[in-house]
């Protein structure tokens, strides 16, 4: 063979080889998407763990149902979950992990307050878009976080429905606010106190009681002894809240409570010593998680409803707002990225910014530039204590 | 007002026998386990399961929930003091029974759940009693059952003596063919024992819980501190006068100054008294 | 110590030296280098910690509490008061110092536990406090922090400021260490009688030492507080003291080296674990126990003991034998 003709054939391969690679290549890119990330930091043990392990439930539920169906935009969803025990200190080390080294698009949460204060300043130096589902009014802020959306309600909202209820549909002026002594709880009841003030009315008494205090008949003596004929309890505390309705049973004393969501949640009700210790106890809830005067939920939870049932075991014996909240966080996002096109976080911000009356389950979401707490008044509601079923409530009667 | 030293009287109760507890581990092995609070702890909610959930009759529950607290602490001492002790290096026990008592308190966290949990009701009786409810007297007798068993089976029994006998001098014990790592043992057992009565009693006023084991840690050595270290009356005495005290200055101070005011005084006591009220003075010839 | 060895143990310091302050360039990314800092940080207490517990022999479980205290001081100071920052980490320092002093006056006076538990007693004391005292501590709600000014408001920027005042408090540590008074401390830690009898004040050692503690803890607490750029009182719980106690534990007493790779260990345990999710505490617990029972001496002495192997030195048999030159002066300046 001539030489001439042993390179064009080594011209040959080469270029076989060449064009081969390079299809083979372009048929990657085209299958390889780089995956959506999503960071989820959440307290799945430690001290008020079981809003976080819902929420995780919601959340992990539709990244499975969106990957289900080809992802968003043709992109899988990956979701990166860190627990951080309810410390400040861990959640400020995951969100930087998940931030820098994890490279997330998103960051949802943390659940606790007390954590939340202290990471979205750390996520907004990066950035990245953060959906906050702490209560505290201070974690958002349009100049100082632009690029923090909240969809939970925030904690200014559950007082003034339980206020309103109590002042006005209750009727009663004396009223007694009790806190925990955690962060939450002084903040709140400082907080409630000053609403009320606001609208002129003084509480007869302000008492801050230890989560673990195993008796509160003191405090009970000393509420009675002011004249309270409401008591409104700020504190997602079980035991606290439970040892109060039992002290106020076994007391006999017929004074409604009215306060925050967790004096009606499914935890507190093996702790009663009876069960009617629960009436005449209301507390601030969701439209979307109550059945209406006719016994009916609204059809876009009972459609979440009858999805997730099955992977949760066939029963929901805990608070259901918290699962759909969770669920909506990433509905939220998949809507953002399909009107942003990108994850390119400006684009985020300004489809987020945007969004009007976007249906969830938990509620339906409207933010502007100025305004990034989604919540609308009208869906908060009261419930009755005592009517859990299936995790929602009955609406409080309003007169 | 009665109500304030009622209350008191039952908290310092649980504190009281915590000390017991910490008191019978310390005798034999001069160990302070990290662990000693989550050994009542476990008697809560072991009880709680055997009998709330199992619907075990509640004498059966009370000795299985008892049996549970004992191993542990037995457990406690395998894993944790038995080997660190040989190797006579004085903090390393902080730190293994820290790492025990953290190990115990995740477990129950993931098992149990994160929420307090109700314990059953032992006697039929009405929720109406007020100050003479069972919630506050259970505790209360099981503290002094506890206290006085303890010290009969110091002063009347043999393996009593025995305890004494390693406790007041481990090395003349051992001349004496006393087999010391076999009494720490039992010891660590029986305290579990007395650590899960204490635990079973007071389930209806803490509730099955899994952060109790802290908590508990935390005031049953301040009780131990406060009476003196190796005394059992002190044990008692000191519980109890921390549980009137955290009572009395929640009542008058309120909730967020209630661990300040306590501990404040009982500094005061220890500044004035540093061995503790019934503590003997260390003394060592040189 | 042989010349060589000498050689060897500066080049290594040399080396470590060059490797940290250029290690803001050889980090991945910002998450490791908020580690580095973070361990910086810790680094500066524990330092002084371990004069305490390692060299003095104080099981102090409570200086959470001194942390707290130079956190919350740098945030009121530096942030309502609007001093500038690096003044007020110096305010810190001496805040610290002093509730260094007032905590040990009385405390050390105790034995062994009831001094721990007096420490113990201050750290609850002063969580229950910073939740009480809303006006002054933002309550439950907490406080923002600020940030140094230039050239310290970048992340490499503060990593640079926490690694000076980190050399410097370890220069500081190692000197004490090294010369009398360290010899003093691990004499009074190990036989407080012996000790006496040789004439060492032992109360004011421990309570010198102490003092210094406080007032890197004060240090500590005011760079933290920077770098959280957000303080609760959440954040300052007891697991955080029974935490430097045991990086000291297990990076051994009585050295320095050994404390830092400790700080280093533990620091990193909770990022490895990450992935577990609600596990995670668990294998904490367990990772410690482990710890606890293979190398109870600390992973200084292991390293120590890796180190000589290395080193090849032969045992050499030191014989117990008058100088005959010296005895003679000596018996001739007592006959004179």
């Amino acid at each position: 063979m001539s030489a001439v003709s042993l390179y064009a054939r080594g011209v040959l391969h080469l270029s076989a080889l060449l064009l081969a690679v390079l299809s083979m290549s372009v048929g990657a890119l085209a299958q390889t998407k780089e995956p959506i990330r999503i960071g989820w930091l959440s307290s799945l043990t430690g001290p008020l763990s079981s809003a976080a392990i819902a929420e995780n439930k919601g959340v992990q539920f539709a990244v499975e149902e969106i990957n289900k169906s080809g992802g968003i935009l043709g992109r899988p969803v990956e979701l990166l979950t860190r627990d951080t025990a309810g410390e400040p200190t861990k959640a400020v080390n995951f969100a930087n992990q998940l931030l820098h080294s994890e490279k997330v698009h998103f960051i949802i949460g943390p659940v606790n307050s007390g954590e939340t204060l202290a990471t979205v300043g750390v996520v907004a130096k990066t950035g990245t878009p953060n959906l906050i589902i702490g209560a505290l009014e201070s974690l958002t802020d349009p100049v100082k976080y632009p690029r923090a959306f909240r969809p939970i309600v925030t904690n200014g909202q559950w007082i003034k429905a339980a206020n309103d209820y109590a002042v006005d549909t209750l009727k009663k002026q004396k009223i007694a606010i009790v806190g925990d002594t955690s962060g939450y709880g002084t903040a709140s009841a400082k907080q409630a106190a000053e609403m009320l003030a606001k609208r002129g009315i003084k509480p007869v008494i302000s008492l801050i009681i230890d989560a673990n205090k195993a008796d509160l008949n003191d405090e009970f003596s000393k509420m009675k002894a002011a004249g309270a004929d409401v008591i409104m309890p700020w504190t997602a505390a079980t035991s606290l809240l439970a040892r109060m309705l039992n002290t106020r049973g076994d007391m006999q004393w017929d004074v409604p409570i009215v306060g925050h969501p967790a004096l009606i949640a499914l935890p507190v009700k093996p702790l009663l010593n009876k069960p009617e210790y629960w009436n005449n106890a209301f507390a601030a809830g969701y439209r979307s998680s109550t059945y209406d005067e006719s016994g009916k939920l609204p059809a876009r939870t009972v459609e979440l409803m009858e999805k997730i049932k099955p992977s949760l075991g066939g029963s929901i014996d805990f608070t259901f707002w918290w699962v759909q909240l969770g669920y909506d966080c990433v509905k939220i996002i998949e809507h953002a990225v399909k009107t942003a096109g990108s994850t390119d976080p400006a684009a985020i911000t300004k489809a987020l910014n945007e969004t009007k009356d976007l249906q969830g389950s938990y509620t339906s979401y409207s933010w502007t530039p100025q305004a990034r707490d989604a919540f609308p008044n009208a869906d908060v509601v009261m419930n009755v204590g005592g009517t859990f079923k299936e995790g929602s409530f009955q609406i409080a009667p309003s007169k | 007002m009665l109500t304030v030293i009622v209350y008191g009287l039952a908290i310092g109760s649980v504190y009281a026998a915590t000390a017991l507890v910490y008191n019978v581990m310390y005798s034999t092995s001069k160990v302070l386990s990290v662990s000693t609070g989550h050994v009542p702890m476990l008697g809560g909610i072991f009880g709680a399961f055997f009998i709330g959930q199992l619907n075990l009759p509640i004498v059966v529950g009370l000795v299985l929930a008892v049996a549970v607290a004992a191993l542990f602490n037995y457990l406690t001492d395998v894993v944790a003091v038995r080997r660190v002790l040989a190797r006579s290096d004085e903090h390393l026990w902080l730190l293994s029974t820290l790492a025990v008592a953290t190990m115990i308190s995740q477990t129950m966290a993931l098992w149990w759940g994160t929420e307090p949990k109700p314990f059953p009701r032992l006697f039929p009786q009405d929720f109406s009693q007020g100050i003479a409810d069972q919630k506050y007297w259970l505790p209360v007798a099981a503290a002094v059952i506890c206290a006085v068993g303890l010290e009969l089976f110091y002063r009347r029994t043999m393996y009593g003596k025995l305890f004494v006998a390693t406790s007041e001098d481990a090395f003349a014990a051992r001349a004496r063919g006393i087999n010391t790592d076999r009494v720490r043992s039992f010891s660590y057992v029986l305290a579990g024992a007395l650590g899960g009565i204490a635990g079973f009693a007071a389930g209806q006023l803490t509730f099955a819980y899994f952060a109790l084991g802290f908590s508990l840690t935390l005031n049953g050595f301040i009780a131990i501190a406060v009476g003196g270290l190796g005394s059992n009356l002190g044990a008692v005495i000191g519980g109890l006068a921390l549980g009137m005290m955290s009572s009395f200055a929640t009542y008058f101070f309120g909730g967020e100054y209630q661990q300040t005011v306590a501990i404040g005084i009982l500094m005061l006591v220890l500044i004035l008294k540093p061995e503790g009220l019934f503590g003997s003075k260390q003394v060592r010839p040189v | 110590m042989t010349e060589r060895s000498r050689v060897t143990r500066i080049a290594m310091l040399l080396i470590g030296a060059v490797l940290l302050v250029v290690l803001p360039f050889l980090v991945r990314d910002q998450y490791q280098l908020h580690l580095a800092q973070l361990i910086g940080v810790y680094w500066i207490l524990i330092a002084g910690l371990n004069l305490v517990v390692g060299y003095s022999g104080q099981l102090s479980v409570g200086h959470v509490g001194l942390l707290a205290v130079g956190a919350y001081a740098f945030a009121i100071i530096a942030g309502k008061y609007d001093i500038p920052p690096l003044l007020a980490l110096a305010a810190c320092g001496m805040i610290g110092g002093l509730c260094g002093f007032l905590l040990g006056l009385p405390s050390l006076r105790l034995p062994g536990f009831y001094f721990a538990m007096a420490t113990l007693a201050f750290a609850v004391i002063v969580t229950e406090q910073s939740v009480a005292q809303t006006e002054l501590t933002g309550g439950g709600v907490g406080l923002p922090v600020p940030g140094f000014n230039a050239p310290f408001d970048t992340p490499a920027g503060l990593y640079w400021l926490i690694l000076a005042v980190a050399a410097l408090i370890t220069w500081l540590s190692w000197n004490v260490a090294r010369l009398m008074w360290g010899r003093a401390l691990i004499g009074v830690r190990d036989s407080e009688v012996a000790a006496r009898s040789v004439g060492i004040s032992i109360y004011r050692a421990k309570l010198i030492v102490f003092i210094f503690s406080g007032v890197t803890a004060g240090l500590a607490g005011g760079l933290f507080s920077s770098l959280q750029s957000y303080i609760t009182p959440d954040t300052f719980v007891f697991e955080l003291g029974l935490f430097f106690f045991t990086c000291i534990i297990i990076g051994g007493r009585g050295s320095i080296i050994g404390p830092f790779i400790g700080t280093i260990i533990l620091t990193a345990i909770p990022e490895v674990v990450a992935p577990l999710a609600r596990l995670g505490n668990f294998f904490y617990g367990f990772l410690l126990l482990v710890v606890v029972l293979l190398t109870p001496e600390g992973f200084g002495r292991l390293i120590q003991q890796v180190l000589a192997r290395f080193s090849g030195k032969v045992n050499e048999s030191k014989v117990v034998a008058p100088d005959p030159d010296l005895l003679r002066k000596a018996l001739q300046g007592a006959r004179n």
